[in-house]
């Protein structure tokens, strides 16, 4: 779809252009060498032509002068070969006379200059196109010397067997040349598959392979990753501290509350502000640890830990729900798969007010699927939602909270544990209503037994 | 009784006052340090029966002062942490920690974990060695009252929620005795306070499930009419 131009072919790559560009100059390089040849081929035949016809034509012009009247067309005759027909006639006919070659008959004087010279006069033509010569040669008596013969033999001789290995060396030279091509994109292919995943940068950045002008593209971008990289880092740890810096003045607020002679109600609303800027920093927390931890695997149950997020849910009045096994052991980071499904299962009461767990085996990982009747993610931002500090409503409404860090951190959790995480919105068969699902599948250790 | 000491070292000024008042209001004794150092000069003067160690104290670093701290006395330590890190919480229970705690905690929040750990190092009289990992075992299960935690057999942590947690620690604490749902919910107070007869079933039935996910039979037995029982061999440290 998106290498189709207006017209609806397909673009062509860059390795196509380069190859068309090369057969162009190929074919352009023929054609002017192909003619060049010819044209030298056949300059130098009719010199050869030239000076034979010359040569012959003077000898035979000198013998018939020699001769009376009565016998020359006797040794006209005598003269001509096959290859050379010759006829004496006691005058020139006006026909004869007319459409000169006098190129050719320059060339044939070059190489019998006495046929002009003694009032004789030589008038040559040369039919385009065909391989016949004829002319006369008016004698000093006003006698004509009538001759037929053939030229330009060889230069029609340059066929296709002559053609082909000239085209041979070219057809190589494009085959090779597409090889090239390919192995010189090949590092551009890399670099164009790497900016696609600019979200997981391999740590040495791309190695610097190809032409000069591919190392300089592919250098640049692995200095801009660095600089991208290093400004999340940054970011991502001023974050912190500025998390850090505000739990001691939290932690001195909620003491204060904590023996402040206030309202129930008023307490209330403050415990809460409290509650809701904890939260933020533990989100942030969150999400910074996700992205690495020391904390190795642990054996859990994880459909114990769904039950259980479902429950604590579900005694809060909530519409949840848990369908699968009472037991499944895995190895994983309990905190941080705790939390990626305590987030998804938030997410959907929060956007949906009601929430669905399942788990079950699927092949060789475990697939834990939360879905809801809410109104779905919008296809076009399904990617969009898990950049961090995204916030599918645009308008800061009051009542999502959190800081747009929910999916990032599932994302990163369940990355950690070599697992994969889906969101995809789901369409009933009756057609009524949608909602979301979000799919974790984590990854069981070969040969793991079946629950 | 003489109201438990408890020294607090906290860098912040006003945090350590406000800290130290609410405590004073709940009936301890609370001596201050603002730095590492103050709190050997303070130690040394007396013994304190609890410390409450800020991990980001400026000077020392808060790690190297736990080691030192807990290499030299067997006081009962709750770290306070301004990163509220799961790696800080994992390598303060690594250390020995006997709780960990994440600012901003409430009041409620200290005085219930120092309550805690008080009535689990001191309360049965045996302050030393295994005790303060406060693990109880039965039937291969293993359950972690500092860190409220719950292990199956096969070495798996299970979770509980905060209520069923209670629970059942209420009940591995009185096994082979018949409760009652309304002793339940007197006994499992800290968590169970607005439950109701029903809610204490539904937890019982929710615990039950999963002591029995592995296989085994569940060591709560109903007693009609009457209550619930633990009925498993239960086993300490």
């Amino acid at each position: 779809m998106r290498r189709q131009n207006r017209l609806g072919f397909r673009r062509l790559g860059l390795t196509e252009r380069l190859l068309a560009i090369l057969l162009l100059v190929a074919a352009v390089d023929f054609l002017a060498n192909t003619y060049l040849f010819d044209s030298a081929t056949t300059t130098a035949v009719q010199r050869d032509d030239a000076a034979r016809i010359g040569e012959l034509l003077a000898l035979a012009a000198r013998a018939v002068s020699r001769e009376v009247p009565a016998r020359r067309t006797e040794a006209a005759r005598a003269l001509a070969t096959r290859h050379f027909e010759l006829e004496w006639k006691p005058s020139a006919a006006p026909g004869e006379l007319r459409s000169p070659d006098p190129a050719l008959a320059t060339r044939i004087l070059a190489a019998g200059p006495e046929l002009a010279a003694e009032g004789q006069r030589l008038i040559v033509r040369h039919t385009h196109g065909s391989r016949d010569v004829t002319g006369i040669v008016v004698l000093a008596d006003g006698s004509a010397l009538g001759f037929r013969t053939y030229a330009g033999e060889i230069s029609l001789q340059l066929s296709f067997w002559q053609i082909l290995p000239m085209l041979l060396p070219t057809l190589l030279l494009g085959a090779l040349a597409w090889l090239m091509f390919r192995a010189t994109m090949r590092s551009l292919q890399t670099l164009v598959k790497a900016l696609r995943h600019i979200e997981t940068p391999s740590p040495g950045g791309l190695p610097e392979q190809g032409p000069d002008e591919v190392r300089r593209l592919i250098r640049a971008f692995n200095q801009m990753q660095r600089r991208i990289q290093r400004q999340q880092a940054e970011r991502t740890q001023s974050m912190l501290a500025i998390g850090h810096d505000l739990r001691t003045p939290l932690a001195r607020l909620q003491l204060r509350l904590d023996g402040a002679a206030l309202e129930e109600e008023t307490r209330a609303e403050l415990e809460h502000d409290i509650g809701e800027m904890r939260h933020l920093l533990e989100s942030l927390q969150a999400f910074v640890e996700a992205g690495g931890t020391q904390i190795p695997p642990q054996r859990i149950d994880i459909a114990i830990m769904a039950a259980t997020l479902v429950d604590s849910a579900a005694d809060q009045g909530l519409d949840a729900r848990y369908d699968g096994p009472d037991s499944f052991e895995i190895m994983a980071r309990a905190v941080s798969i705790r939390r990626a499904m305590s987030n998804l299962i938030d997410n959907a009461l929060h956007y949906a007010g009601n929430v669905r767990v399942t788990l079950a085996r699927a092949g060789d990982a475990v697939e834990i699927r939360v879905e809801d009747d809410g109104p779905g993610i919008p296809q076009d931002r399904l990617e969009e939602v898990f950049q961090p500090f995204f916030r599918l409503d645009t308008a800061r409404t009051r009542d999502t909270p959190g800081m747009g860090l929910g999916l990032s951190i599932v994302q990163a959790a369940v990355k950690l544990e070599g697992g994969t995480l889906t969101l995809h919105n789901k369409s009933r068969a009756d057609g009524a209503g949608t909602g979301l699902a979000a799919i974790i599948r984590l990854p069981l250790p070969a040969g793991a037994k079946p629950a | 009784m003489t109201a438990p000491s408890i020294l607090l070292v906290e860098d912040d000024v006003s945090l350590r006052m406000l800290t130290a008042r609410a405590l004073r209001e709940n009936g301890y004794a609370v001596r201050t340090a603002a730095t590492g150092a103050e709190m050997w000069v303070m130690l040394e003067a007396e013994p304190a029966e609890l410390v409450v160690l800020d991990i980001m104290l400026p000077g020392a670093n808060g790690i190297e002062l736990f080691r030192k701290l807990r290499r030299q006395s067997e006081v009962p330590i709750i770290f306070a942490s301004a990163r509220g890190s799961e790696e800080d919480r994992v390598l303060g229970l690594e250390l020995g920690a006997d709780d960990y705690i994440a600012k901003p905690y409430s009041a409620r929040e200290l005085i219930a974990r120092i309550g805690a750990v008080l009535r689990r190092g001191g309360g049965e009289g045996a302050t030393k060695g295994d005790e303060r990992t406060s693990e109880v075992h039965f039937e291969g299960w293993t359950l972690s009252l500092s860190r409220r935690e719950l292990r199956s057999p096969s070495g798996a942590m299970v979770d509980l929620t905060g209520a069923e947690f209670d629970l059942l620690a209420t009940f591995v604490s009185h096994r082979q005795r018949v409760l009652g749902r309304e002793r339940l919910i007197e006994l499992s107070r800290t968590r169970l306070g607005d439950s109701s007869d029903r809610s204490i079933d539904v937890l019982v039935s929710r615990l039950r499930r999963k002591l029995s996910a592995s296989g085994g039979e569940p060591p709560i037995v109903t007693v009609r009419g009457v209550g619930y029982m633990f009925k498993a061999e239960v086993r300490r440290g």
